[in-house]
């Protein structure tokens, strides 16, 4: 019985680790006003990793979400304009998230 | 066999003789770790740089060409600069040379990711030594911090393979990088290590007349060291700005129009202070 719970704990102390490593890494996000009414986004992490079905939210000036999407497999995501102030946000999850304000994004 | 060894000696002989200064085929632009993207201006200048000394005239160069790639799981994507070139003439502290530009469109530097700027220029015939020589050159630029293809070969006939992030060095950071031929490592190559010790000024195409460092004695113009058993180099870099590290001859092709070819791969990094 000792034994099980002590192989229980590594297993724990493991998965620990494993979700320590994948904070070490911060996210990546940037968006281009592709001037033909598209916005793009790119993302990625900066060890290199893709943002590949990382979860994007376009929001209004109340904080509306009036877009929402995900990282294609090249971490990219692509949308329609939307009219007046917006903002962008790249949900990682927690301590990954990064949010552009719409007036940041140029040509 | 025996008229061939005499004539390596005068070949030494000669060689040493030759004041210490080496040719380095540069790519520059003054920025290469970017926050952002943007029009990017390059200078391509075939010159001695420590010294800011004499500029070689460039021919139209075989091919100059960008790599790009958004993450380690990223495609690459080449695109061709070749029709990006214009002529300029480059003044060094003691002649003028015939270089080239490019202005890069932001539209190609936007992304986030890793540029790997390549050169094969045309052969340079020295007279002096009655030689061609061809500098297959890279250096590498990054844009929003989101690593790529920093640390893969290129496909060139002879280059130099990067074991640190090339854009991301400190002062003092050990530099280490691999170097190839056809895709094979070279051992005990001779390298020639230069600093760009005159600023290049952009707008006048020029190089500033201020020197960053003085060598205390001619040998430390040009720096030697050799690239080990298994093609590595390393080197610690003692100052920021930037740094220069040519292989000698290590390329497969020996023979241009009929006479010695030296093609010769060269990198360039460069360290910022903490
Ligand atoms: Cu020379």
């Amino acid at each position: 019985m000792k034994k099980i719970i002590s192989k229980l704990v590594v297993a724990a102390g493991l998965i620990v680790l494993s979700a320590t490593a994948a904070l070490a890494h911060s996210p990546l996000c940037s968006c281009f006003d592709n001037g033909d009414g598209t916005v793009l986004c790119e993302g990625g992490f900066s060890d290199g990793s893709s943002a590949s079905g990382v979860k994007m939210f376009v929001r209004d000036d109340s904080g509306a979400v009036v877009l929402k999407g995900a990282m294609n497999e090249d971490s990219e995501f692509e949308f329609k304009k939307p009219a007046g102030h917006y903002t962008v946000t790249f949900d990682g999850g927690e301590g990954h998230s990064i949010e552009i304000d719409g007036s940041d994004i140029v040509e | 066999m025996k008229m061939k060894v005499v004539f390596l000696n005068l070949l030494l002989v000669v060689a040493m003789a030759v004041p210490a200064s080496a040719h380095f085929q540069m790519i520059y632009t003054p920025e290469i770790a970017k926050n952002k993207g943007a029009e990017t201006d390059v200078k391509l200048v075939f010159t001695h740089p420590f010294e800011a000394g004499h500029t070689m005239k460039m021919g139209m160069p075989e091919e100059f060409f960008m790599l790009h790639q958004k993450g380690e799981e990223g495609k690459i994507k080449k695109y061709d600069l070749k029709k990006l070139l214009k002529p300029i003439t480059w003044t060094s502290l003691t002649n003028s040379g015939e270089a080239y530009e490019a202005k890069l469109p932001k539209k190609i530097v936007r992304s986030m990711g890793d540029y790997t700027l390549v050169l094969v220029p045309a052969p340079y015939y020295e007279g002096e030594e009655d030689i061609y020589i061809q500098q297959i050159t890279k250096t590498y630029m990054n844009v929003g911090g989101l690593p790529g293809n920093w640390a893969a070969p290129a496909g060139l006939k002879t280059e130099w393979v990067p074991l640190v992030k090339p854009y991301a060095m400190w002062t003092g950071m050990t530099f280490k990088a691999q170097l190839l031929s056809d895709g094979k490592p070279v051992p005990n190559a001779d390298v020639e290590v230069e600093y760009m010790n005159h600023e290049p000024d952009m707008k006048n195409n020029a190089f500033k007349k201020e020197e960053k460092a003085h060598a205390p004695h001619d040998a430390f113009v040009t720096m030697g060291v050799k690239t080990d058993a298994q093609g590595y180099v390393t080197f610690a870099i003692p100052k920021a700005g930037w740094w220069g590290f040519c292989a000698l001859g290590s390329g497969p092709d020996k023979e241009f129009k009929g006479k010695e070819l030296s093609q010769d791969a060269v990198i360039w990094i460069k360290a910022v202070d903490m």
